[in-house]
């Protein structure tokens, strides 16, 4: 090992990077040579400088994942029945543009996980192409419908049902608590008053209604939508879903719950 | 719990153990960040988008144990992204303290990353990603899409720089 080969070397050899033998030979030129030492030690002082510097940087705003949609496990309503509408409705705005276009931003080699990435998608793409997808007016909005439910409802349960989701989502606009509990059943109305920030929304920002599902009904009798959405002012690059859970009780239909997705 | 275990959990829903994550890994993706793009605003957003990016496409994520690696590079793409649309400029002048960070290292830790900023963009990155997110020279290679001897060039020639920046270079050249 002549001293150019064992500059080389010295990284890795800080970094305990080399093979027994080839730091015993690294050693041994050390042991003799001064000008590699001096190298060694000025170089071994910047990489102690550098990883002291690692965890330094404390970010003052901390990135906080939104509350993932987490379904209830008692109750058996049935979520499977209409899981395909919701990862359709979530595909059609987000997966099937971001996460390819995410991953084809990737440099290479992440082959094996684009091309299971691509695959799922693909897949999902046919099921997205078998589906139908209609501009309605709901609440008088003009928004995309998919029709992906099994089992249509009776149009005038559809519209009850789409419209109590559109206006749910008007009062956490307005920042209305009242009007969230008014709309809910005894179980949301507790929710909402232990934890009124779920529900509470940029208080005057214009929503835009992406897309709605037609309404869904579970063996339970619970009606489901999915409403994806976004707004001026938290959510202006990308859309976020709302999953209700809908019951109709003594003739007036009731928000059961309420989950954010991605 | 290790990284393995968290990134499980939170493939299976659980926003806590995602949080875990973050905490775990958000300082050095930050000084990642503000090495690459030399801007501690650059360097927030391309973390946030980037820990966002991550919980979305967390599922797509094959291999557990490669968590610190894939958010990397997340975070790689993300600076590149923003470096790309400024065209490499600074778009303003950085205060002598960082704003967006709380600084909690040594004293002469700044005029540290400063020397960082000031290499070229590929020594940049691999000094980062060696020394900040405490990356074998192979990951590295595989992340750039280079060869591991090119890595370990640019390492060696990024630490030989910062070595004469900050004043602690050799009397002579090394024989060759």
């Amino acid at each position: 090992m002549n001293c150019s080969d064992v500059r080389d070397a010295l990284e890795a050899y800080i970094a305990d990077d080399l093979t027994d033998a080839e730091q015993a030979k690294l050693a041994a030129h050390l042991a003799g040579c001064d000008e590699c030492t001096a190298a060694y030690e000025r170089t071994r002082a910047v990489v102690a400088d550098l990883k002291g510097i690692a965890d330094a940087f404390v970010p003052r705003e901390r990135f906080v994942p939104r509350p993932a949609y987490a379904p209830r496990p008692a109750g058996g309503w049935g979520w499977r029945i209409v899981a395909v509408a919701a990862s359709v409705v979530a595909l059609l705005a987000m997966s099937a543009l971001t996460v390819p276009a995410l991953a084809r931003q990737l440099p290479l080699p992440l082959t094996r996980e684009i091309d299971a990435l691509e695959e799922e998608n693909e897949s999902l793409q046919q099921q997205v192409d078998e589906l139908s997808v209609r501009l309605e007016t709901v609440g008088g909005e003009e928004v995309a419908i998919v029709d992906s439910a099994p089992g249509d409802l009776p149009p005038e349960v559809n519209a009850a049902v789409q419209l109590l989701a559109m206006d749910f989502i008007r009062a956490q606009y307005a920042g209305d608590l009242d009007a969230l509990a008014a709309m809910g059943t005894e179980r949301l109305k507790a929710d909402i008053a232990a934890r009124p920030q779920d529900y509470l929304r940029p208080v005057g920002a214009e929503i835009v209604f992406a897309q709605m599902t037609e309404a869904a009904v579970t063996e339970d009798g619970t009606y489901l939508v999915f409403v994806r959405l976004s707004d001026s002012v938290e959510w202006t690059d990308s859309q976020y879903q709302e999953n209700f859970e809908i019951k109709l009780i003594n003739g007036v239909y009731l928000v059961d719950f309420m989950g954010m997705d991605a | 719990m290790d990284d393995r275990e968290l990134v499980l959990r939170a493939k299976s829903g659980d926003a806590r153990a995602f949080t875990t994550l973050v905490r775990r890994h958000e300082r050095s993706l930050y000084a990642t960040a503000y090495a690459i793009t030399r801007s501690q605003w650059d360097a927030a957003d391309a973390v946030q988008d980037a820990l966002a990016d991550a919980y979305a496409s967390l599922r797509t994520l094959r291999d557990p144990d490669r968590f610190a690696a894939w958010v990397s590079r997340i975070v790689i793409n993300r600076c590149n992204g923003l470096l790309r649309r400024r065209g490499r400029v600074l778009p303003m002048e950085e205060p002598p303290e960082p704003q967006a960070f709380v600084w909690d290292g040594p004293e002469d830790g700044l005029d540290l990353m400063r020397a960082i900023q000031a290499l070229s963009p590929d020594h940049r990155e691999v000094i980062a990603l060696r020394y900040f997110r405490d990356m074998k020279v192979a990951d590295i290679a595989e992340l750039l899409g280079c060869p591991a001897g090119t890595v370990k060039s640019r390492i060696n020639r990024a630490l030989a720089a910062l070595e004469a920046a900050l004043g602690r270079h050799s009397e002579q050249e090394v024989p060759r």
